[in-house]
């Protein structure tokens, strides 16, 4: 029994190993740099410099800012429209159904920074956007996606939203077709109107994935990176300046303060955390 | 949308970089394979090969290899392999911009080769070997230099009444007068900023001696007079209605080439994308840069961009490199008028302005002798120390100042969050 045992903590030493080497050290390393003050490689153990400074710093609490605002409103919207096309694809009677998924789901295998430059392209001051939407008269004046502060955050919540919508999709899709059809049935025979259906029937029994996505793209939007590089590296300014950008420019481009940045970035883990678990609270189940 | 596909790059660009210097150690045996880190093959990279095919008429063992990167890339991939602490990888050689020296050099004080104490520097111009100079020591052999110039399409100016000596010794508020005098004739801006670059006020700094921050480290808008009167200048020229905004580089480029403004003021290594439409020919001019009025010592002369080579402490070749640095780059003029004549670029040895490259009129600007007058300029570019936050005060100044040139703060609210913002940055 005894060397059973052992046998199985042989094997899965390897795996233990190399977990602990490759995620459980850089994780307490992370956390143990957070800590530590200095420019460059000179590095002191600082206490609470870093906490301190970050309530100080005006770019951190804007990066918040912005963070914040893509999240709040973005999420929405694309959880809103995921849910919708879910359903409306879901339909038996819908021709062409494939093709329709296939095209909406299509965004989330283009690379990111593929994606990202070519919308930069597109959403050009002279790009074919501003061309169409003049030719249409809606407006007389190209909008200056880019350089203006809310046209550049407007623009990277239309990229990640046309990027991501799809790919929550497929999770409803699924979730939909694991709800029994009996049900529906007995609901018509009951004669419940569709709109009933849809908000006392489908979205309960979607609850476990809609969780799961609210707290998927919680996530990612924290940790937005690679379309503000691409698309506005940022700007102008710092209108879209994210936190994962801010601690990316605090070790590689500005002077390195390894330390300040790994307490930026503990502040995503804590939100991360914080905002789960309101998620988790919102969406129990009340007895 | 995560950082983790960034990582993921990185270290797959490490791999290969490693793998490739596997590959070149394994057929070093016999000769001393240089590896050198540079961005633009054509300009940078290619320069570096002359230099080499120069070397090796009487070092044929000696070979070299150009890994060419993205300047911001490199700049951001040698940031993390010395933050790393390995030395595995390295090159022998490295091209940084001017802007970021210091800090690499306060950084990673044991990286780099303290160059000036092997290779004689005192024929390069000074101002380029003193902004990589720490505690005395020399630690890069300059390269290409920014010496700036008005590039201009002669015709715009042409229709508005002027001559080519009207834009000479003028101050910039006289420039603004004749921008939009041209501006009324041909319809065209004079000048092209990329709205998320500060490349005018940069120049404009450097010609009155002043930076972002002090030698000493300080935010110069408290302790340098100048900083304020230079940033009022910059704001006047923004907002005369003569300089285009463009939204990124290569709008910028194109705004020129294509005349859609009737010119540029920038670093002269700008003439290849300028002579890159040969159409052109004949069209252009270059007038020295405007001078700031009401500062003591603000000069026609500036700088933008330019970059030095650095060579690696721990690098696979140190000795090789440094003699290779010692006999092509500090001394032999010929290779300089060669990249000249060639590249357009301005080397910072000034002996080589002696040579028949420099003084030789350039059909492309009408036969002007533009070189010669480049060469004269870059001997009184004041000489400014870039100090370590550079890109930090960047982006202080375009996160608050862009809103008081389209006239939606004003400029002392504006620049009190930019000091206050850059003395948190700096601490």
């Amino acid at each position: 029994m005894k060397s059973m045992k052992s046998n199985g903590w042989a094997f899965i030493m390897p795996a233990m190993v190399m977990i602990g080497l490759f995620m459980i050290y850089p994780i307490l390393s992370s956390l143990w740099m957070s800590f530590q003050t200095g420019r460059g490689m000179n590095l002191s153990f600082g206490g609470f410099d870093n906490l301190l400074r970050l309530t100080e710093d005006p770019v951190f609490l804007q990066a918040l800012l912005n963070t914040g605002t893509f999240l709040v409103v973005q999420v929405p919207i694309m959880i809103v429209l995921a849910l919708l096309m879910a359903t409306l694809l879901n339909n038996p009677d819908l021709k062409f159904r494939g093709l329709l998924r296939t095209a909406i789901f299509l965004p989330c295998v283009t690379s990111l920074v593929a994606y990202a430059i070519l919308f930069k392209s597109m959403f050009a001051l002279d790009g074919v956007v501003n061309q169409t939407l003049i030719g249409l008269y809606l407006i007389d004046q190209p909008i200056p996606w880019l350089s203006d502060p809310f046209w550049a955050k407007v623009l990277v919540i239309i990229g990640i939203t046309w990027r991501w919508t799809g790919y929550n999709m497929i999770f409803y899709l699924a979730a939909l077709q694991n709800i029994d059809r009996s049900i529906y049935e007995a609901a018509r025979v009951d004669g419940v109107p569709p709109r009933a259906v849809f908000f006392r029937l489908t979205i309960p029994m979607l609850k476990p994935v809609i969780l799961f996505t609210c707290v998927m793209s919680t996530i990612g939007t924290l940790q937005l990176f690679d379309e503000v590089v691409n698309l506005t590296e940022g700007g102008p300014g710092d209108a879209t300046l994210t936190l994962s950008m801010y601690i990316y420019n605090l070790t590689f481009k500005f002077m390195p303060s390894f330390g300040y940045a790994a307490t930026v970035s503990y502040v995503i883990v804590v939100l991360v955390a914080i905002l789960s678990f309101i998620q988790f609270y919102v969406a129990r189940d009340r007895k | 949308m995560r950082l983790n596909s960034l990582k993921s790059t990185g270290s797959l660009g490490a791999m290969l970089t490693a793998g490739a210097l596997s590959l070149a150690a394994g057929t070093a045996s016999a000769e001393t394979m240089l590896t050198v880190w540079s961005w633009d093959p054509n300009f940078n990279g290619d320069s570096m090969q002359r230099a080499m095919a120069r070397y090796q008429a009487e070092h044929p063992d000696v070979s070299l290899v150009v890994a060419d990167f993205g300047k911001d890339a490199l700049e951001q991939k040698l940031q993390s392999q010395l933050a790393s602490g390995s030395n595995q990888g390295l090159p022998d050689i490295v091209l940084i911009e001017d802007y970021a020296a210091q800090r690499f050099l306060l950084t990673f004080p044991q990286a780099f080769e303290p160059v000036g104490e092997h290779v004689d520097l005192s024929g390069m111009a000074p101002y380029k070997v003193a902004l990589a100079t720490v505690d005395g020591t020399a630690y890069s052999m300059p390269f290409d230099s920014g010496v700036t110039g008005v590039f201009y399409h002669r015709a715009d100016l042409e229709a508005a009444g002027f001559a080519q000596d009207d834009l000479v010794g003028i101050t910039w508020d006289r420039f603004i007068e004749i921008g939009q005098s041209v501006e009324a004739v041909t319809g065209k801006d004079f000048l092209v900023q990329p709205f998320n670059r500060t490349d005018l006020l940069r120049l404009m700094l450097q010609s009155a001696g002043t930076w972002y921050t002090t030698p000493d480290g300080a935010v110069s808008l408290g302790a340098d007079p100048r900083f304020r009167k230079v940033v009022e200048e910059y704001i006047k020229v923004m907002t005369s209605g003569i300089v285009q905004d463009a939204a990124g580089w290569t709008e910028y480029v194109g705004a020129f080439t294509s005349h859609d403004v009737s010119g540029v003021a920038t670093g002269a290594w700008i003439t290849a994308a300028i002579k890159a439409n040969a159409d052109q020919a004949g069209e252009w001019a270059v007038a020295p840069i405007p001078r700031i009025d009401g500062i003591e010592g603000a000069v026609h002369a500036s700088n933008v961009g330019g970059s030095s080579w650095y060579v690696m402490a721990e690098g696979p070749n140190t000795e090789v490199a440094l003699d290779f640095l010692n006999d092509v780059w500090a001394g032999d003029s010929d290779f300089y008028a060669d990249i000249l004549a060639d590249k357009g670029a301005v080397g910072s040895l000034l002996a080589a302005r002696h040579t028949a490259a420099y003084d030789a009129p350039d059909p492309f600007f009408a036969d002007q002798k533009i070189w010669a007058d480049f060469a004269d300029w870059l001997g009184v570019v004041p000489e400014v120390n870039f100090g370590v936050f550079t890109f930090e005060a960047e982006a202080a100044f375009l996160a608050y100042v862009p809103d008081v040139i389209r006239g939606d703060a004003a400029l002392d609210d504006a620049l009190e969050t930019y000091e206050r913002r850059l003395t948190q940055a700096i601490r």
